[in-house]
């Protein structure tokens, strides 16, 4: 009865408000009294007793309760979402993501959530290690000593086999500042020349091909595109599982838009699609030039907007016609009756934007592949519009960063070394003579990997990255590893199989142990906060450079590196005028107030190709917090114009055959997963939600043919290695391939070494394997 | 002043300022965010919680739209962060279903925790009262600190929702973030889903009753699990109704299965309920045959009295909280672990009696209080509605063994201390009926083996799966144990040895027949494959 008096007070006191009304849900789940019989609260009970947790965050663990918050950008992938640092006496004890961010509002992915897990992990670098001459093993040694070390090694090697007898293997995992000081500390302080970053392995292609049909590398989107298309195309994107935050923006459009997958497996994300189409490992490109031919001849282009906006149409046009329905169904494996429901679609949507990932990216003609996707969007006219673009989406939380700032590839602010103008600009800005920036590209990762097989170099320094487990035919690199003079690793954790095999090892500060800034997939600045103390001895990337610069005898030339805050103005100057302008960002705190800003945010207005807001002088400039590129139909390129680009598609360099009969795909295997698994595998709850083990995906069909059962060890053989895993028997793959997640150690044995001709991007999407029963 | 010159200090290197400033945390100063940061979070998720309390009759409940489930499992881990759970320690899972139609492939990710039951196992088997099912909301909470560590729980759950912590002894489980929900704030789960694929709904008990009680508890096949109207190829709901709502608006695929359908796992072992059940088991068949021998001999009704106490005692080690066991009878009025605790409880007294009175009643009530703690402890089981502990295979266990190693410890004892005994036929003959008692129990599990290949393979498939495969080797040392036992009592029975070499072959027999059952009672555990919703996955 009592309970029954209770209820219409509950509706009364705030009628038709949920949430006010709930402040007063009845609430007998208070502690009851104890008795000697019954224990309702105590010790136990009070560990998991929850309080309001103020700062907007709702209630959390008594125990964690934060004294203060602050915000930081996540650092596992390019999706850039905030999280909300939960501090005591200025240490991050906890995290949620940030409500009113407009990356993630309020969401993340497992590993966000689990970010600062491995900050904890046994295995961290708490001082630096040198190969001890006699005993092969890694002792500690003081950083004085390691720097001496350091420095006598590379430049004994410079001195005896010159500038480009070393290299470097950087990451696109830390921050924008660190990454520029690197590339200028290398090659203008150290006078080395060769350096390159993983993010060769995952976004070299988009830089590519943006920079060479856009004049520069500028993804033109912003997250928003994803809710504003009436039609999405995701090929070799499995957005749904790599990109799980991005997909809630998929998942919030309100267009019931057509979602078209292009992909040989049926992913998560092809589950949801209006088209999936399962076309045969690498005949994408075939594909693409397909849907171009049938858009052309139905007349379903825009030709208003190419003949304003684009050059190199007409032979694009003569190049697809011969690219028929019936043989790219044939070579695609794909009805023609697909094919053109698919250029409809395309045809007949308002706002079609197409996005690309690794699928496309991994490919042995990547850079052209992801060029007939962007050659489809200026066709269509689809760009510059809301939902709409020809939209790569990245990998790492900081390859953005890399690909502008590096100075590996590319000189500093996405300029060329063999530009005498850029060199000359980076040497006034940071008032260093022009002959000290070298008029030489860099050899690209494979190029390095092959000069240290081929005794060439001789001494490599490697950054925050994993190259004995994630690169192409794995077994290969470790084996040219095994030879060099001298290679040093510098990385938050000891036991990495790359770090294993170090002569010297410096032990990093990981994410939240410093601060910098993130490029996002949508070109925002994102700023990472220093909320925890870094192990032992370990210093931030940014501080070892610092030592590094002292030790080498180029203290001078950076002595206005003093800071990552100090480097992020440094960055603002080399990219004024730069279609990635910064200027317009005043500094971390600016950065950190508006929830991240995308570039171009230029001090003179919103940057050269949307300069439809100006700044008023005086204020405090807010941008807008979602803005595209290319409103106006104004590419980076010297006329202006968008290029199509396009070559023959080539077949694959090691095709199935009687003896390795599949083909094996890799790729990302959970949202709780990230690369080789050196951070999230240190995370106990999120090894509770991916299989222990290397797993091979394999289609009912070849296993009975195998007489493979469900769960048994089986072998996968490649003309590179052999390595055993778990059969996981899905009708998810297609008959004659397998999937094997790129986590485990043993995915990159297999893989083999070939690479795009222009972006030097290894193609780990297919090679030839054979499967083994294990009895 | 001072002839000795001052010790110069080292000067200050870059490096001593590099990891001094490497100590330094100034986001705080710099950046952290006002202390009247308004609620942002919550205006998300007013849509996924209910507008109004639960009338009488009605409970929360979890809903969960299976279309809106991608598999990211951002709910386990944010469960995990903002319940302060131990580093394992998960309250929610995400698992698989997936359809073997080759031509459509289909993956459906489900995320799953405790379904806050209408009528909960974990609650109705607790032996402490340790579960609270609140009369306002329905949320089935623990009590932490209540809580034993005796794990029934775990048992009766058929959706493994309680977790259990060796370093903190108990349990622990959802609670659907109740004391967020007292206060208009959304359960971890619900505010981390990027796809608002789990809310809050009220629902209404006796709907859930209607909905799953006509169901038969006992239908375990396939197809049945398959087609279940809860979530297909999950537990019976029937067991404990569950109130989760898995909803879709597709027509699901009709030959959906769990990913993990085909993973063969042992279960966790439980060496002091092994030992436990064993031995208390020999202790009631001492009393029985004492008192079928006409209760007068003080040496069988002592050994009895000490073999329990043994049992009980490496019984408890089975406990996260020991200490607190003494709350055990509380259960009573639904839970087979009190009524078996007061049954032992009773037996000992009885045979504590009888050791004083040495009288044929007395005997005769230890006997019967004894096969009454056998049958509660056999029922322990049985209500958990797992299939390999199905009634009659586990009552012809438990009084089989109460049977065999009674008689064989008995006529040990007999010619021990010359106590009175049944004859040697008619003790013969009862360790026989409890060999044949057992054997028929045991052996019913081979029923259901079938070839590891099948389309389907359910729990009593794959228990038989274990006890050939895996735990084959185990099974047959079980049964030479058995024959080579009663073979040494039959010859120790029949032949004519002297009183040491008799002694010997009784001693050799009884020990071939203990171990022998402590292997079958292990495998009683290990072999049995619990009910659990869709795991597996490589989402």
């Amino acid at each position: 009865m009592k309970t029954m008096s209770r209820e219409p007070k509950v509706e009364s006191r705030k009628p038709g408000h949920a949430l006010a009304g709930a402040g007063s849900r009845p609430s007998t789940l208070d502690p009851r009294q104890n008795s000697l019989l019954r224990q309702w609260t105590g010790p136990l009970t009070e560990d998991l007793t929850l309080h309001p947790g103020d700062f907007g965050l709702g209630k959390v663990p008594a125990r964690l309760r934060p004294d203060a918050t602050t915000r930081s950008v996540c650092g596992f992938c390019s999706t850039g979402c905030s999280l909300d640092v939960h501090l005591q006496s200025g240490v991050a004890v906890n995290l949620t993501p940030t409500a009113d961010y407009p990356v993630n509002l309020g969401m993340a992915c497992p590993k966000g959530w689990e970010a600062l897990a491995c900050l904890a992990a046994p295995d961290r670098g708490t001082t630096p290690l040198l190969r001890d001459a006699k005993t092969g093993k890694l002792e500690p040694v003081d950083w004085d000593e390691a720097m001496q070390v350091f420095t006598l090694k590379f430049k004994a090697i410079m001195d005896q086999h010159g500038p480009e007898s070393v290299a470097f293997l950087s990451t696109g995992q830390i921050c924008t500042e660190e990454m520029a000081f690197l590339g200028a500390l290398w090659k203008f302080g150290m006078g080395a020349l060769h350096g390159d970053s993983n993010t060769r392995q995952c976004m070299a292609t988009s830089h590519v091909a943006y920079k060479q049909s856009f004049g520069f590398d500028a993804p033109p989107y912003t997250y928003a595109d994803f809710e504003e298309s009436d039609c999405l195309v995701f090929i070799g994107s499995n957005l749904c599982i790599a990109h799980p935050i991005m997909w809630q923006r998929v998942m919030r459009n309100k267009k019931n838009p057509d979602i078209i997958v292009i992909d040989p497996r049926r992913t998560e994300t092809a589950m949801n699609a209006t088209q999936h189409l399962a076309l045969a490992p690498k005949s994408d490109l075939t594909l693409l030039y397909g849907i171009a031919n049938l858009l052309i001849q139905k007349n379903w282009i825009n030709r208003e907007f190419i003949e304003k906006h684009t050059t190199g149409f007409e032979e694009f046009a003569a190049f697809v016609r011969q690219f028929t329905p019936d043989k790219v169904a044939a070579e695609t494996g794909l009805t023609v009756g697909q094919l053109f429901r698919f250029a409809e679609t395309i045809a007949t949507r308002k706002a079609v934007s197409f996005w690309w990932t690794m699928g496309v990216n991994q490919g042995h003609e990547s850079t052209r592949t992801a060029q007939a996707v962007i050659n489809l969007a200026l066709m269509t006219g689809n760009i510059g519009r809301p939902g709409t673009g020809a939209n790569s989406v990245t990998g790492q939380c900081n390859a953005m960063g890399s690909r502008i700032f590096a100075n590996a590839s590319g000189l500093l602010g996405g300029r060329d070394f063999l530009n005498a103008e850029h060199r000359a600009e980076v040497a006034r800005l940071l008032h260093i003579a022009p002959e000290t920036i070298p008029a030489k590209n860099s050899l690209a990762y494979d190029q390095i990997l092959q000069g240290v097989a081929d005794g060439k170099v001789k001494g490599l320094w490697v950054i925050a990255t994993n190259t004995a487990h994630s690169w192409i035919d794995s077994a290969r690199a470790t084996g040219a590893l095994a030879k060099l003079d001298f290679l040093v690793v510098q990385d938050m954790f000891t036991t990495t199989e790359t770090a294993r095999q170090a002569h010297l090892f410096l032990p990093a500060a990981g994410w939240g142990e410093k601060e910098g800034t993130f490029i996002n997939s949508e070109r925002r600045f994102g700023h990472i906060k220093k909320v925890s103390r870094a192990p032992g001895h370990a210093l931030s990337d940014f501080n070892i450079f610092r030592l590094i610069a002292n030790y080498w005898g180029c203290a001078e030339m950076f002595s206005q590196w003093s800071s990552p805050q100090a480097a992020f103005q440094i960055l603002k100057r080399l990219s004024a005028g730069r279609p990635c302008d910064i200027t317009g960002i005043a500094d971390y705190r600016h950065l950190d107030a508006e929830g991240g800003i995308q570039w171009p945010f230029s001090k003179l207005g919103l940057g050269t190709s949307d300069g439809s807001q100006t700044q008023t002088p005086d204020a405090i400039p807010h941008p807008p917090s979602e803005r595209r590129l290319f409103a106006d139909g104004k590419f980076f390129t010297p006329d202006g114009r968008a290029k199509f680009l396009f070559d023959q598609p080539r077949a694959v360099a090691e095709p199935t055959n009687e003896e390795f009969p599949f083909v094996l795909l890799t790729g990302r295997g959970t949202s709780a997963q990230w690369h080789t698994n050196t951070r999230t595998g240190k995370s106990a709850v999120l090894r509770t939600l991916y299989p222990a083990k290397a797993y091979a995906e394999i289609h009912p069909s070849d296993a009975a043919q195998l007489g493979l059962e469900p769960n048994s060890e089986i072998a996968i053989v490649s003309r590179r290695g052999r390595v055993t895993c778990t059969a996981v028997l899905t009708p998810t793959v297609q008959p004659g391939q397998i999937f094997v997640p790129m986590h485990y150690g043993v995915t990159n044995q297999l893989t083999r070494g070939e690479f795009d001709p222009h972006s030097r991007q290894p193609s780990y999407k297919h090679c030839a394997v054979r499967l083994e029963q294990i009895s | 002043m001072s002839a000795i010159s001052p010790v110069e200090k080292p000067e200050r290197t870059l490096i001593d300022d590099l990891l001094a400033e490497q100590r330094e945390l100034t986001a705080v100063e710099i950046f952290a965010r006002a202390h009247d940061a308004h609620e942002v979070r919550g205006r998300r998720y007013e849509k996924l919680l209910p507008a109004a309390a639960p009338a009488p009759g009605q409970q929360y409940a979890f809903e969960v739209d299976l279309d809106k489930c991608s598999g990211c499992k951002a709910c386990v881990t944010a469960c995990h962060s903002l319940n302060g759970l131990d580093d394992d320690e998960t309250w929610r899972s995400v698992g698989e279903l997936v359809s073997a139609e080759t031509r459509a492939p289909m993956k459906q990710t489900v995320t799953t925790a405790c379904h806050h039951c209408v009528d909960p196992g974990c609650l109705n088997g607790c032996p402490v009262l340790a579960y609270d099912k609140d009369p306002l909301t329905g949320i089935v909470r623990h009590l932490d600190d209540q809580c034993i560590g005796c794990q029934y729980c775990v048992m009766k759950c058929p959706y493994e929702v309680p977790q259990y912590s060796k370093a903190r002894g108990i349990v622990r489980k959802c609670d659907m973030c109740s004391s967020r929900l007292a206060v208009g704030e959304a359960p971890a789960c619900v505010q981390a889903c990027p796809h608002e694929a789990i809310k809050i709904t009220v629902v209404d008990q006796s709907k859930v009753r209607g909905k799953y009680r006509q169901l038969d508890f006992g239908i375990q096949n396939s197809k049945f699990k398959i087609q279940n109207s809860f979530l297909p190829d999950s537990p019976n709901p029937a067991i404990t109704l569950p109130t989760t709502r898995f909803v879709t608006n597709r027509t699901l695929p009709t030959n959906l299965e769990a990913a993990d359908a085909h993973e063969i796992q042992p279960a966790q072992a439980h060496p002091p309920l092994t030992i436990l059940l064993v031995l208390s088991q020999l202790g009631v068949g001492l009393a029985l045959f004492g008192a079928l021998a006409g209760g007068h001999s003080r040496p069988t009704a002592l050994a009895a009295l000490v073999v329990t106490l043994i049992a009980v005692n490496i019984g408890t080690l089975h406990l996260g909280q020991p200490l607190k066991a003494w709350r055990s009878f509380l259960g009573w009025r639904k839970s087979w672990f009190s009524r078996e605790l007061i049954a032992f409880g009773a037996f000992i007294g009885a045979l504590g009696l009888h050791c004083v009175i040495l009288n044929p009643l007395s005997s005769i009530l230890a006997a019967v209080t004894g096969l009454a703690a056998v049958a509660c402890s056999a029922m322990i089981y049985v209500d958990t509605r797992r299939p390999f502990w199905n009634a009659p295979m586990t009552f012809g266990k438990f009084f089989g063994t109460t049977l065999l190693l009674g008689s064989v410890a008995a006529t040990l004892l007999a010619v021990l201390w010359r106590a009175d005994s049944l004859t040697h036929i008619a003790v013969i003959s009862l360790a026989a009926l409890g060999v044949l008692v057992k054997l028929a129990a045991e052996n019913r599990i081979f029923q259901f083996l079938v070839d590891e290949q099948s389309p389907h393979l359910d729990a009593l498939n794959k228990t038989a799966l274990l006890l050939t495969g895996r735990f084959g080797l185990l099974a047959r040392i079980r049964v030479v144990c058995l024959a080579s036992g009663m073979l040494a009592l039959l010859v120790a029975s029949f032949g004519s040895f002297s009183a040491t070499a008799q002694i010997t072959l009784l001693a050799v027999a009884l020990t071939l027949c203990v171990a022998g059952e402590l292997i079958e009672r292990h495998l009683f555990f290990v072999a049995e494959v619990a009910p659990k919703m869709p795991g597996g996955g490589t989402v």
